[in-house]
């Protein structure tokens, strides 16, 4: 059974996606829980991979030939892809349960009245979907191989767009298309990367990547893998489809939305910053100002929002760029705080945007001020939202506080030992975190303070939502805290691999 | 011994599920899980009292790794006469607070809430004065700052009776909600400043444990020295988070506003243990740049004591201004706070400027933290107490109190007769202790500052005595009168006040003892333990603590005997011409010297009209030119492009067909192979 333990992983969802389909005539929508059990079986072995890394040291290694010795399927659990792999991993299990009474619901949003046999149907068909999005960020985690990374990147954007343009919000069909051509756009970036390697390398190995280093080959790698990162992280000016993309998704995805976007650091780690360390450097300073920049002005457009799912859909924006500039600082400390930071950034926005999920679905409203007063008949829906914004901040005991302190040292060290615009760029990103309290926490009083909106008083619908809704969100809270805590175990595991990068 | 000390910080943050618990069974079970647990963390603190009369066996550590990669970081306490004198401060003040609390918040559904928020800051906040790291420290700082906005904003929901500011129609009134936001975002904004200058500092020693950053700084101060301006920057942004946290200029405007969390929470947050940390941040940051000052032999080092002596001196100037024409009572004592702390920043900015005041600085600067926390705790609870009583926030609603509450009116006034510095209660002996300090460090701007501020001090304390307590009832108070009368607080109530009323008195008493304690202690640890270099004073062509004496009992008499006669037994009055030097000022300290309004206009709503911009017309537009245009372009234009091209030459679709296939074979073969 532990046998091919990280295939498993990956094949596990993709093969319960058709059960659901085919077993939906037999159980209905209890169907869902194949998905659930398959996703609750691929995660407890993700952390038992973990476990065994932990304990042993060893990396995992499976080696399955595909196309002959250039495209392998060959997988790696190490240090690094096993407990990005496990946190994705209990996300979207997490979200599968959360999933069942906001899915319904959706349905019901859009197709109206409908007979049993459609609604089971189109239910089934967002679960069937829905397991996609495990497969590939497992692919992606744990392939050593540029085609394998480009397969599974590439698996993302059809659940997006299917699910998008089945169970979205305004204009879903438009958005559901902008999201797939900014899939295509990145990707094509990214195949021309791969087969400039080829070129040099005969290979798609990312080992094969460091062969390059010293080449000015290794420069247009970096350039064209960087494009297709930086869209993916919507980085300015690659920023323009986060909102629409991000917003106008069921929130029961949206979450994983955010690892999709956030998921392009590790790429950049795995095959820019870990093969090519030395040709990276001249990048890292623009990198930096970019992400800055972004932080700054995604931070800007989250205050400028009025919409609650925009609002969490922006806020995207400027942390995905904090992850960014921790990994470019090319500091050990920056990256590992960095690549903590993700984690603990995927599960705050996972929180986050789920309980604005729950907001929309109790209410029926996105405006955020014509919320208000909330708190007082939602005070567990509040309690998450304050968690959330708590882990967006960088507030202990959240992830993201030692996350963020352990990046930032890394960030000033870069600015103490190289170029006092990285020392700039340092300090002036240390101040901008204040923008992430302000539309955190401004976010919190327009939503949940104040007198309640007239409407909601007497409506006994406003109330918190049920256990599967916020269940699922308190043991992500509850992981998220514990990271925190414990930052140690993850730490060490990255430090495996990072240590190993000549910096 | 540090078995004790991690108890203190632990009981409390126990404390709160079995409060949430307790709730689930009943009130009482609640209640005791809510006194209980500080009560246990003050006994563990008084454990470590006797550490205090024997320092010479300080410092003790305690600490276990937390992460070992990329760095190596631990988690541990340190116990040194610094954590130790704040650690009493916090723990024993909180435990009265606590039992306070019971009275005040007595019947209030978020009573579970607010008895967990109290639990939680004083665990944070004795994590924060006992860590003996930076890290951690820092961690306790976030918390503290996270737990004065859920208090401030307790009253969530911004019922209109809890709104401050005003009288309404004379100033602007705030939401409760709004206050808790503008304190963790103006505290908030210092506290990443200085982030950036612990990891500044980090970079250069490569620790953030406390002991090794004194030990090492010999090494380390030199080299950060030799970047130019290095040692001012982390100076500045060192000095951020202390100064946003104390409510120092030009952060101290979040504090006034503060108010509007409950009575109890005034008392103990923002008088006397929050606001404190700021002052302990700089006690604990400044044998560093004495080093660097007095070991290291950098100049620049100087600009941190010289700023932390201006910062303080402007600070009390400006809020005791401000406090002489202020109409709530909470906010009068919030002004007072503010300036007092000021003092606080005085007594530690000019110790570090010569080598003569550094132990007589820093005592004196941590004795006035010591009795400032007792009396300004006393004045908020009693201000709790009176405002319960009277149904309003506002003095001119008060008047003859006295009669009333004869039991807060004692308390009440020993207190406010402390802070005014009026011998021998704890206030004169700190205070003075500072003017002396100023005084000996040649500041002579900064002393007459401090000397015009007592004056002030005297004055509005005065005023506030006198409106509340004595004079004719107010209009409101007759009208209450005849719905419900006024009466004495609940023995709870009065009971914690008199408790703080006598601690003032004891430690008035012992005035000249606890000064010599803290000097002896300071003395071993400063310049045994870390071996900083000091000069013994020289001798005073006269006597400078006579003087200081003098013009100190001075000043409280020139502000006090006009504020009596005007507020107090009102034999005269004066008569305000709209057009006079006088009114022009009463309107500048009324609005602040419009500093919070300048905020308001250019960071508020400069910040939100820029986000609008940006979302508004940026993101917009260009989103209306990649989302629109560019597919319409595609589209549509593309199309009638390929059957222009098609027309001019018949065979363009074929060869560019031709060529992708060309192109799509070669990647194929590339594949392949």
């Amino acid at each position: 059974m532990l046998d091919h333990l990280l295939l498993q992983t990956i094949i596990i969802p993709v093969l319960c996606s058709p059960a659901i389909i085919l077993g939906r005539r037999v159980f209905g929508k209890k169907a869902a829980w194949i998905a659930r059990a398959g996703l609750l079986y691929s995660t407890l072995l993700t952390l038992f991979a973990t476990l065994q890394l932990t304990a042993t040291g060893n990396p995992l290694i499976e080696n399955y030939p595909f196309a002959g010795p250039a495209v392998t399927m060959n997988l790696l659990g190490d240090g690094l892809s096993l407990p990005v792999a496990l946190i994705i991993n209990l996300l979207c299990t997490a979200l599968a349960f959360y999933a069942d009474h906001y899915i319904d619901h959706r349905i019901e949003a859009i197709y109206g009245e409908i007979d049993q046999k459609t609604s089971v149907n189109h239910y089934t068909r967002f679960y069937a979907l829905f397991l996609l999005f495990p497969t590939g960020f497992m692919g992606v985690c744990f392939a050593t191989n540029l085609i394998g990374i480009y397969f599974f990147l590439e698996i993302l954007p059809l659940p997006l767009y299917f699910i998008m343009a089945m169970f979205g919000y305004v204009d879903r069909v438009r958005v559901a298309m902008i999201c797939l051509m900014w899939a295509v756009f990145g990707a094509g970036f990214f195949l021309v990367g791969s087969v400039i390697v080829y070129y040099h390398t005969a290979s798609f190995a990312v080992a094969s990547i460091a062969q390059l280093a010293g080449t000015p080959s290794a420069f247009w790698v970096i350039s064209m893998f960087l494009i297709t990162i930086m869209a993916k992280m919507a980085v300015v000016p690659f920023q323009v489809w986060m909102p629409w993309v991000h917003a106008e998704h069921p929130t029961c995805i949206a979450g994983l939305l955010a690892v999709y976007a956030n998921i392009a650091v590790y790429v950049m780690l795995r095959l820019l910053i870990i093969p090519l360390t030395g040709d990276f450097q001249i990048f890292s300073l623009p990198l930096m100002t970019l992400a800055l920049i972004t932080m700054v002005y995604g931070a800007l457009l989250t205050l400028g929002q009025t919409d609650i799912k925009r609002f969490a859909a922006c806020s995207t924006i400027s942390q995905l760029a904090y992850s960014m500039l921790g990994v470019c600082s090319l500091t050990k400390a920056g990256i590992d705080g960095g690549m903590f930071f993700f984690l603990g950034h995927i599960m705050s926005k996972t929180i986050i945007f789920s309980t604005a999920g729950i907001i929309v679905y109790t209410t029926g409203i996105r405006d955020m001020r014509q919320l208000g007063g909330l708190a007082r008949k939602m005070p567990l829906t509040t309690a998450l939202w304050i968690i959330g914004a708590m882990g967006l901040a960088g507030f202990p005991p959240m992830s993201s506080f030692p996350g963020e302190w352990i990046m930032f040292t890394g960030i000033f060290k870069a600015g103490l030992m190289g170029s006092t615009s990285k020392l700039i760029i340092a300090i002036a990103a240390a101040a901008a975190i204040t923008l992430s309290v302000v539309y955190c926490f401004r976010s919190v009083k327009i939503i949940f303070y104040g007198p309640l909106n007239e409407k909601f008083a007497e409506d006994r619908h406003v109330k918190d939502p049920p256990l599967s809704m916020s269940l699922p969100l308190l043991a992500v809270a509850a992981t998220a805290v514990t990271l925190g805590l414990f930052p140690k175990y993850i730490l060490d595991l990255f430090h495996q691999v990072v240590a190993t990068i000549p910096l | 011994m540090q078995l004790y000390a991690w108890l203190a910080i632990i009981l409390p943050l126990i404390g709160i599920p079995l409060i949430w618990a307790g709730a689930r069974i009943n009130g009482f079970l609640r209640n005791t899980a809510a006194v209980a647990f500080p009560i246990m963390a003050a006994l563990c603190a008084l454990r470590l009292f006797p550490l205090l009369l024997h320092p010479e066996q300080l410092p003790l550590e305690s600490s276990r790794i937390w992460i070992t990669h990329p760095f190596t970081l631990e988690i541990g306490i340190l116990l040194d006469p610094l954590s130790l004198i704040l650690t009493l401060v916090v723990s024993i003040i909180s435990a009265v607070i606590a039992v306070y609390c019971l009275g005040y918040m007595k019947g209030d559904p978020g009573i579970c809430r607010f008895l967990m928020l109290v639990n939680l800051f004083i665990g944070s906040m004795l994590l924060l004065v006992l860590a003996n790291n930076l890290l951690l420290l820092f961690v306790g700082w976030k918390l503290v700052g996270l737990c004065s906005y859920g208090l401030i904003g307790f009253y969530y929901q911004d019922d209109r009776k809890y709104w401050i500011g005003g009288p309404p129609g004379e100033a602007p009134l705030t939401t409760p909600s709004f206050c808790g936001l503008k304190a963790l975002v103006v505290t908030g904004v210092g506290d990443l400043i200085m982030l950036g200058g612990i990891l500044i500092l980090y970079g250069y020693a490569g620790t953030l444990n406390l002991m090794a950053l004194y030990h090492t700084a010999p090494v380390w101060f030199p080299e950060m020295a030799r970047n130019p301006n290095m040692v001012i920057l982390v100076s500045f942004m060192l000095l951020a988070g202390p100064i946003g946290k104390s409510a120092q200029f030009p952060l101290h405007e979040w504090l006034p506003e503060a108010m509007a969390g409950p009575g109890p929470v005034s008392a103990l947050i923002h008088a006397a243990t929050m606001v404190k940390s700021g002052v302990y941040l700089v006690a604990r940051l400044m044998p560093i740049f004495y080093i660097g000052r007095w070991v290291a032999d950098c100049p620049d080092a100087t600009i941190f004591f010289t700023i932390t002596a201006w910062v303080g001196a402007i600070t009390a100037f400006l809020a005791a201004t401000q406090g002489l024409v202020a109409k709530e009572l909470k906010k009068i004592l919030a002004f007072s706070t503010v300036s007092q702390i000021g003092y606080m920043w005085i007594g530690l900015g000019v110790a570090g400027l010569t080598q003569t005041t550094l132990v007589a600085g820093t005592s004196a600067g941590i004795f006035h933290l010591i009795s400032h926390a007792i009396f300004k705790a006393c004045l908020f609870l009693c201000a709790g107490s009176v405002i319960h009583a009277a149904h309003s926030i506002y003095i001119q609603d008060m008047g003859g109190m006295r009669r009333y509450m004869p039991r807060t009116w004692l308390c009440m006034l020993i207190a406010a007769v402390c802070l005014m510095g009026v011998p021998p209660l704890p206030g004169f002996w700190s205070k003075d202790a500072i003017l002396l300090a100023g005084l000996e460090a040649h500041h002579i701007p900064i002393f007459i500052i401090a000397i015009v501020t007592v004056a002030l001090t005297a004055f509005y304390t005065t005023r506030m005595v006198g409106i509340v307590f004595y004079g004719p009832e107010s209009r409101h108070l007759q009208d209450l009168q005849k719905k419900s009368p006024s009466h004495e607080a609940p023995a709870i109530m009065w009971g914690a006040c008199a408790l703080l009323a006598l601690m003032i008195l004891a430690l008035g008493l012992g005035g000249p003892w606890a000064e010599h304690l803290l000097h002896h202690n300071f003395t071993l640890n400063l310049t045994e333990t870390l071996n900083l270099p000091v000069n013994s004073a020289e001798p005073h062509p006269f006597n400078y603590h006579l003087l200081v004496t003098c013009l100190s009992i001075g000043g409280i008499l020139a502000g006090a005997i006009p504020a009596w006669l005007l507020y107090g037994s009102r034999k005269i009055s004066i008569l305000i011409q709209p057009k006079s030097v006088i009114n022009e000022l009463y309107v500048l300290f009324w609005r602040r010297w419009y500093i919070d309004s300048f905020y308001n206009r250019v960071f508020i709503d400069g910040t939100l009209k820029f986000a609008d911009f940006i979302a508004l017309r940026i993101e917009n537009n260009f989103d209306t030119l990649l989302h629109r245009r560019l597919p319409a372009l595609v589209t549509e234009n593309l199309p009638n492009l390929f059957l222009r091209l098609k027309t001019e030459s018949e065979n363009f679709l074929y060869i560019g067909a031709y060529l992708m296939a060309i192109i799509m074979a070669t990647i194929g073969f590339a594949l392949w192979h």
